[in-house]
């Protein structure tokens, strides 16, 4: 047989396969590595938008909440008092979960409101992009 | 009705798979799950490593099921990704430049007759081996197979060729009879 043929001999060879005893198994390995790193996608994505609400939150409460003393409008009190009130309770709330997460002393409010909620935002959405990256190289 | 996975065709899967469809995936990984771990194997992974190569490979493939566009066949496409995983874990153990020379030439077949592929690169070195295989198992050009392997294309060239004469010395196939055979069987 000739280069010519024998090449040709070779590459239908190596297109014959027989199938593995064992190929069930390995579709459900492979099936259920991607249930799984689809799971894990999920959850990294959940809690990275958690914590960015969370942190959003908390930033709107400081920076927009504080309208009524501004407003010389007798009408607009009452309505101001109330968002502020609302804004206090919304705080402390927010306040104590982070007080538990260990997160209570960070002096957020020095900076401009808006300034540190898209810092904060864009840093949330870097870490969470990485994250997203390292984890689809290790699936 | 929806048509059934079984019988929808490789690039119409391959197409759903790239939308998120991880059973339709399913359905290619098993058809095309032994042909990837066996050309692993091929190249001379053992069975353990062909098997972890070829899943990774798969869940590459899933990731980048978008860009396969169906130029060439969906187990060609997957078979080269395996190929590249697993040069990169050879690479690491530097182990196709080993020279393990195998000088048994006995015919290989299996017992019943038919040409026996996997005992026949049993003869071949490592680097032979790995060459011809990524040649004519995955389809590498031989440029590709120099790049990939950080080895001058003189060398892959020579290692094809000396795997080949090594390989055609071994199967010695009858053309009429061995050509009837396969058409059978594939």
């Amino acid at each position: 047989m000739s280069a010519d043929e024998f090449d040709p001999f070779v590459e239908r060879l190596f297109a014959r396969s027989p199938t593995m005893p064992d190929a069930p198994l390995f579709t459900a390995r492979v099936e259920q590595q991607l249930q799984k790193g689809s799971r894990v996608r999920f959850l990294a994505l959940s809690l990275a938008g958690l914590v960015g609400g969370v942190v959003a939150v908390r930033e709107t409460m400081q920076v927009d909440l504080d309208l009524a003393p501004r407003q010389g409008v007798v009408a607009g009190d009452a309505l101001g008092q109330g968002i502020q009130s609302a804004s206090v309770s919304v705080q402390s709330g927010v306040q104590s979960v982070l007080d538990q997460a260990g997160l209570g002393n960070l002096e957020l409010g020095s900076m401009g409101g808006m300034q540190l909620f898209w810092i904060a935002a864009g840093a949330l959405i870097v870490v969470a992009a990485a994250g997203v990256m390292k984890l689809s190289q290790e699936i | 009705m929806t048509q059934p996975l079984v019988d929808r065709h490789d690039v119409e899967l391959a197409a759903l798979a790239a939308a998120g469809g991880r059973r339709e995936f399913g359905e290619l990984v098993r058809r095309h799950g032994s042909a990837v771990r066996a050309l692993l194997r091929r190249m001379g992974a053992q069975p353990s490593l062909a098997d972890d190569v070829a899943q990774d490979a798969f869940i590459q493939a899933f990731q980048r099921c978008g860009e396969f566009r169906g130029e060439g066949t969906f187990a060609a496409w997957v078979k080269r990704i395996a190929a590249r995983l697993y040069i990169k874990r050879v690479a690491k153990e530097a182990r196709y430049v080993a020279e393990i020379e195998n000088e048994d030439t006995a015919p290989a077949t299996d017992h019943a007759g038919l040409v026996d592929l996997d005992e026949a690169l049993k003869a071949l070195s490592e680097p032979e081996r790995l060459c011809v295989s990524l040649c004519h198992g995955a389809g590498m050009a031989h440029p590709e197979i120099a790049s990939a392997l950080n080895l001058p294309l003189g060398t892959v060239k020579s290692h094809v060729k000396r795997g080949l004469d090594k390989l055609r010395a071994r199967l010695q196939p009858e053309p009429a009879q061995t050509m009837g055979r396969i058409q059978h069987v594939g």
